[in-house]
């Protein structure tokens, strides 16, 4: 049963721990014994917690016992490398941080510790966040559970490969730019990027605090609103964090699309760099499906989407290079070199970034630096703000805008590694919201022709997860493809 | 724009990074086709920037700063390179003069 189980929705798992069907301490074993294999066939996990895992779980099941109503009792999760979990490695993918402990759970770890969860290991990303392929982390790629030749996106692409391949049932990821929504959907799976300051930011690694958000990965939409509805909500150790009670998240869930406004992307088939002709096809699909559905679906336009991708690379790269200044190999990290300050700076940071990292901390301090400042960074905010405009222009017309997450389904690895811009590309449809602070859910879709996963994505207005998740939702069930399950899945 | 290789050890040096030759050739490279394409941006007019406010506003609140009770705490111990006396050791910055 137990097997069954990790194969369904963290849903049914939790409610058959709450009804006392299985203990939360067999079902941690399970998913450790799974989260093995993942490890050793996909790269997905960095480090396994067995220690964690079953003191969380015994915790679990004497709460239950009590008559606690956990509702995300027993759920084995996987918890990205850049999100403290207290006594475990926190290395967010990179050298520098090679052998840092983390001293406390970030608070979105323990909020879903406190609702049942039971942590099984930290899985590999893209190093302090920075990638779309899952390629940029030190310690080796991951490979995407439906077909281990491709990327499985990034950077919280370990997190979504464990997901995928039935390793759990859930897991967390950060997504500055897309890096919860993009992975999401180049592995089949519900990923959710919230208002921002929805989900408080203490205890992640920073990469652009202006963007920076944990959302779940899951396998349906009731998951990541379980989820989400547990990590939500103001906290004072995040100044960011919105204040008032999050919204209900599961009370609408099946409410469907009826009456509801969904705007078409108007510039998404022109989007540069091309849109992979089943991306294309499986966006007019899901129009059809949300029309079908009851929504009153038509074209909508954002008219400089376009240049979203400058807008990001600019202002993303400009909070890292000041963000990443931390790490000097004085206070904690990899410490290197010998010599005076400015040589153990230099050393530390030189040996322990890898190169997409410095590629990026030079970018940002040339954005950010004298006689430049004004044309790039300035000017990226300016412009920032006039496609926040334009988004709050265009919901006046629609209550959601449907796109597609990726351009194109998973990508071969190393096809992209030697062109940045590239890659940059990849984040077109992502990074739009990201810059706006607004919500957006990637949902699968169905199957390209290659048997890939392809995902829509759907953008609200700030504080509309209610209504993307209910979206999202009335999508699952009419393209049916949460139940695709991937060749690579572990059992 | 074009990145020359001492705009790319300019950047270098203002982010304490050491780059090789080589790697100085191939930032320099990427760079210059990546601000490139960055150059996009200039087709947004002057005039309707002229009274943009920059990006939307992040629900900051005022931060209330809390001190710790502990000193030092325990994780500093645990991940600092070298710690002495409650102190991050460092290289000698001031030498004084025989």
């Amino acid at each position: 049963m137990i097997e069954g189980l990790l194969d369904g929705p963290a849903h049914e798992l939790a409610a058959a721990v709450r009804d006392g069907r299985v203990r939360a301490a067999e079902v941690a074993e399970a998913a450790l014994r799974r989260a093995a294999k993942a490890k050793e066939a996909h790269g997905s996990f960095l480090v396994l917690s067995p220690e964690t895992a079953r003191a969380q779980a015994a915790d679990v099941d004497r709460r239950i016992a009590s008559g606690e109503p956990l509702p995300l009792a027993g759920v084995p999760l996987a918890v990205k490398d850049n999100i403290n979990v207290a006594g475990l490695p926190t290395t967010a993918g990179s050298r520098i941080l090679a052998g840092f402990a983390s001293a406390d759970d970030a608070t979105c770890v323990a909020r879903l510790v406190a609702g049942g969860c039971v942590v099984v290991g930290k899985t590999s990303c893209d190093e302090f966040g920075m990638g779309s392929s899952n390629e940029n982390g030190a310690w080796g790629p991951v490979r995407n559970p439906w077909d281990p030749t491709r990327v499985p996106g990034g950077s919280s692409g370990g997190s979504a490969a464990a997901v995928a391949a039935r390793a759990v049932p859930l897991a967390i990821g950060t997504d500055t730019g897309g890096s919860v929504r993009q992975p999401a959907a180049l592995c089949g799976l519900v990923g959710v990027k919230p208002t921002y300051g929805r989900v408080p930011r203490y205890g992640l690694v920073a990469f652009a605090s202006s963007l920076d958000q944990a959302g779940p990965l899951a396998r349906t939409v009731r998951d990541a609103a379980l989820a989400l509805s547990a990590m939500s909500g103001p906290d004072p150790r995040d100044s960011t964090s919105l204040q008032g009670a999050p919204p209900d998240l599961l009370s609408g869930l099946e409410r469907g699309a009826e009456g509801l406004r969904v705007g078409v992307l108007a510039e998404a088939e022109g989007a540069e760099g091309g849109l992979h002709r089943d991306v294309a096809a499986a966006f007019r699909r899901t129009a059809d499906l949300l029309r079908a559905a009851g929504a009153a679906v038509a074209p909508v336009s954002v008219p400089r989407v376009a240049l979203a991708i400058p807008v990001y690379y600019l202002v993303a790269t400009a909070e890292a290079s000041s963000n990443l200044s931390r790490f000097d190999g004085v206070r904690y990290g990899a410490r290197q070199g010998e010599g005076d300050l400015g040589e153990l700076y230099r050393a530390s940071r030189s040996r322990g970034f890898g190169p997409e990292v410095k590629r990026r901390i030079l970018l940002g301090t040339f954005a950010l630096s004298a006689g430049y400042h004004d044309a790039y960074y300035g000017r990226a905010q300016k412009v920032r703000g006039l496609l926040a405009r334009d988004f709050s222009e265009a919901f006046l017309a629609c209550d959601a805008i449907l796109c597609p997450t990726s351009p194109e389904p998973a990508f071969p690895l190393g096809s992209k590694t030697g062109d940045p811009l590239s890659m940059y590309l990849a984040d077109v449809f992502t990074v739009p919201a990201s810059l706006a602070g607004l919500p957006a859910v990637s949902v699968p879709v169905g199957l390209s022709s290659e048997g890939l996963p392809i995902g829509m994505q759907l953008v609200g207005t700030a504080g509309s997860e209610p209504t993307l998740l209910a979206l999202a939702r009335a999508v699952e069930k009419a393209s049916g493809a949460a139940a695709d399950r991937p060749p690579g899945a572990v059992r | 724009m074009r990145i020359d290789a001492e705009l790319v050890r300019r950047m270098a040096s203002l982010s304490s990074l050491d780059v090789s030759a080589a790697e100085v050739e191939a930032f320099a490279e990427e760079l210059t086709r990546i601000v490139e394409h960055f150059e996009t941006l200039r087709q947004v007019p002057d005039s309707l920037l002229a009274g943009q406010d920059d990006a939307p506003s992040s629900p900051l609140r005022p931060d209330v700063p809390a001190a710790r009770g502990e000193t030092p705490p325990a994780y500093l111990s645990d991940n600092a390179p070298e710690l002495s006396h409650g102190h991050f050791v460092v290289p000698r910055v001031v030498t004084r003069s025989e």
